[in-house]
């Protein structure tokens, strides 16, 4: 459990000084945060970060979002 | 050893599915556990998953683990990206999943459990997971390129054309039939009404927290949004419960339709960032929490199904909607089968984040499989009320009558007994003041998940709060369809406009913005006013067609995939989607035929239009029924056209050459893997 909330955290943990059984809960742990954190555009601005080599502020996910307004726009959502 | 287990799984696995679809197929006069429909969708898939898509992969498809994808190629970190199978698994899920597999499959019940139940099976094994797989391959292989451009590069110029209108026809239906749904289920209510009106201050708040005070923290707004969704339906029923404020929110059908509509074309205008984005954020969180639970509550609760397999509604003459089994149950559940809205998304975001070619098959096919789940599990929520009880909420008043007493008299004479005191004590307990006549079936679908929750959690105190939590996850969902839908159209619109007057095309100008977001606007409201004052409810015309709408865009899909299989010169496996194309063909052209020239009037458009004929004041009812009549005949018309078009090419002879697939490259990620 604790893993998984450090998983949440962003702390770094490393799977393979893990054994088995907890490697795997922490392994999905990660792959659910990933998820998560690119359906929920998360993600996204971290790339945009770094690729503009910017830092976590108003004016930078003001940019982000103006980048992103028509991609985000343009995302259809199913019946 | 280990070859002989694996076959010996397999083998217990097709034996379990085999047992399960005979239990549920054979059972007669008795109740059956929801857990055989569990287990019959678990096998199924899981057969269908590794046995049939690994044939599609190897066979018709050949992917190829070696060819780079156009995320890796193009990627530009903003819309190609390669990123990780299982998260794109997640965020295709997401995309595809709204509320079409809740609604379909509960109208569908009407039928009995088993017409809908064996169509999702199939249909989704052989036909949906099919659909999105190939044309998520197909669009991986032209760097992401939509269908309406692989219809217009592969079948010819009518095809493209066609592949257009129909994208748009089906938005402008989809949006007036999910308006319905939510005017249908919040109307009289104003626990419900209270609880989605909060979620637009929800949403516009996390929008300004997203965008002021914690940039780009959306899973943290997310859990907020959903704590604040949380103590908005606890704090409806203090709404419900107190006169004074319950009369503000105890609106009638027809000002939430003008409630809604104005939303949509506010939702349309406003800047992304402050409704549409947060918006679709918390439905999202909501969705994918609120499914995991409903799966969760059946397999703990195992409830057993009160609906019998078939009804005496397979003739044709059922309540919900009218007409039989065939064609009918299979244009009402389309999501969670075959959806052709789905080939939008996979040839959209989709393919610009595939890392892997050989990963289309797990995102493609997977994710319509759990999509396909989900429309079982809402088969299972109606199918656990008591049928009289199923069919008092979805029956209209134009058939079972205006007071309890003749709505219960009527449905008891169907052989079906419930009694106006259940109904009475039922409403109570979900915090109703009554739940006749709530067409649309989400209604049907918040009673079913209430029930099941309320067995699992809290007990029957907690009903009512089961029931508007429901309700709340429905219209969100719909609602986010709605808004991101209306802009999507917008866009579009603009698209095309642009090309007769360059400015309208201009998707940041703010007079091409109103004029196309009203467009929009009152196309889908025009379709949500007349069903909302339809004397059968609506979802008895709009439902059939919005399924037709959807089947017509898989039948375009089909033909784009079939097409390039051709090409791709493995004719010999075009039946792999030619099978889906016919059957969906089939169902679709006759159900068309059946709506618009049927001599019965609760069926047929334009003997329902005769029938109204003897009186002036019918004059707008008998418009609509034409109009209706119309849109489905263009429907058809125009898919025949690219239908014809595509079979005039498979016969034509084009082979390889005519491919026009991006270019080989071999991809860095396998060398990777080797080392």
């Amino acid at each position: 459990m604790k893993m998984i909330f450090d998983t949440i955290r962003g702390r770094r943990l490393h799977s393979t000084s893990l054994t088995a059984g907890p490697r795997h809960t922490f392994n999905a742990a990660k792959l659910l945060m990933a998820a998560l954190h690119e359906i929920f555009d998360e993600a996204a601005y971290s790339r945009f970060l770094t690729r503009e080599r910017a830092e976590r502020s108003r004016e930078s996910y003001a940019a982000f979002l103006r980048e992103n307004e028509i991609r985000v726009a343009r995302r259809p959502r199913c019946c | 050893m280990r070859k002989t287990l694996h076959i010996l799984i397999w083998v217990l696995l097709a034996v379990a599915g085999a047992v399960s679809i005979a239990v549920i197929a054979l059972h007669r006069g008795e109740q059956i556990n929801a857990m055989w429909l569990v287990v019959a969708a678990v096998c199924c898939y899981a057969l269908g998953y590794r046995f049939y898509s690994s044939f599609i992969a190897a066979k018709v498809l050949v992917l190829d683990a070696q060819r780079a994808t156009p995320a890796e190629r193009l990627d530009n970190g903003r819309d190609f990206v390669p990123t990780n199978k299982w998260v794109v698994f997640g965020h295709h899920f997401a995309a595809i999943a709204g509320p079409g597999p809740l609604v379909g499959p509960v109208l569908a019940a009407q039928f009995g459990y088993l017409p809908g139940t064996l169509w999702l099976l199939v249909g989704a094994v052989f036909g949906g997971c099919v659909q999105d797989f190939v044309i998520l391959l197909f669009s991986v292989r032209r760097d992401g390129k939509s269908l309406t451009e692989m219809a217009r590069e592969e079948i010819g110029p009518v095809g493209g054309l066609i592949a257009y209108a129909a994208v748009i026809s089906i938005i402008v239906i989809l949006l007036g039939v999910c308006a319905l749904v939510v005017v249908n289920a919040l109307k009289s209510s104003p626990w419900g009404t209270f609880t989605i009106a909060m979620t637009i201050p929800i949403a516009l708040l996390m929008g300004v927290y997203l965008r002021r005070l914690r940039p780009g923290r959306v899973l943290e707004s997310s859990l907020l949004g959903f704590v604040l969704v949380m103590l908005a339906i606890w704090g409806g029923k203090w709404i419900s419960q107190t006169p004074s404020a319950a009369h503000w929110f105890t609106l009638s059908a027809t000002s939430l339709a003008l409630i809604i509509i104005g939303y949509g074309f506010a939702a349309s205008a406003l800047p992304v960032w402050l409704l549409l984005a947060p918006r679709d954020y918390l439905s999202t969180f909501v969705k994918l929490g609120t499914i995991g639970l409903l799966a969760l509550g059946i397999v703990a609760l195992r409830p057993t199904m009160h609906m019998p397999a078939l009804t005496r509604f397979i003739d044709g003459t059922g309540p919900v909607f009218a007409g039989r089994v065939f064609p009918f149950a299979f244009i009402t559940i389309a999501c969670g089968a075959i959806s052709g809205f789905h080939s939008l998304i996979s040839s959209g975001t989709t393919p610009k984040l595939i890392r892997r070619e050989t990963e289309t098959r797990m995102v493609g096919y997977g994710a319509m499989l759990a999509e396909s789940m989900v429309a079982v599990m809402a088969t299972i929520a109606a199918c656990v009320l008591q049928p009289g009880v199923y069919f008092a909420i979805n029956s209209p008043a134009g058939i079972v009558g205006q007071t309890a007493e003749n709505a219960t008299a009527v449905i008891s004479g169907w052989g079906f007994p419930v009694s106006a005191l259940e109904m009475h004590s039922l409403a109570q307990s979900v915090g109703e003041q009554s739940l006749f006549n709530r067409t649309g079936g989400a209604p049907a679908f918040a009673v079913g998940m209430a029930h099941i929750f309320s067995n699992s959690i809290g007990g029957q105190a907690l009903m009512a709060i089961w029931y508007h939590f429901a309700i709340m996850f429905e219209a969100l969902f719909i609602l986010t369809v709605l808004d991101a839908g209306t802009r999507v159209g917008r866009f579009m619109l603009q698209d095309a406009l642009g090309h007769v007057w360059k400015p309208m095309g201009r998707t940041s100008w703010y007079p091409s913005i109103l004029v196309t977001s009203a467009m929009i606007v009152a196309s889908w409201g025009y379709f949500l006013w007349q069903g909302v004052k339809d004397p059968l409810g609506g979802i008895n015309s709009l439902w059939p067609l919005f399924g037709i709408a959807n089947q017509l865009l898989g039948i375009v899909a089909l033909c784009v995939a079939t097409t390039i299989i051709i090409k791709m010169g493995r004719a010999r496996y075009a039946p792999v989607t030619i099978a889906p194309l016919a059957a969906l063909v089939l169902v679709t052209f006759t159900a068309s035929w059946h709506k618009v020239f049927d001599a019965n009037p609760r069926i047929g458009f334009l003997a329902h239009a005769r029938q109204l004929s003897g009186s002036s004041a019918n004059a707008r009812l008998i418009f609509n029924d034409r109009l209706d009549a119309f849109v489905t005949g263009t429907l058809i018309i125009m898919v025949a056209l690219i239908l014809v078009e595509s079979v005039g090419r498979w016969m034509s002879g084009e082979r390889q050459s005519q491919v026009r697939e991006s270019p080989f490259v071999r991809t860095r990620f396998a060398e990777e893997g080797q080392r």
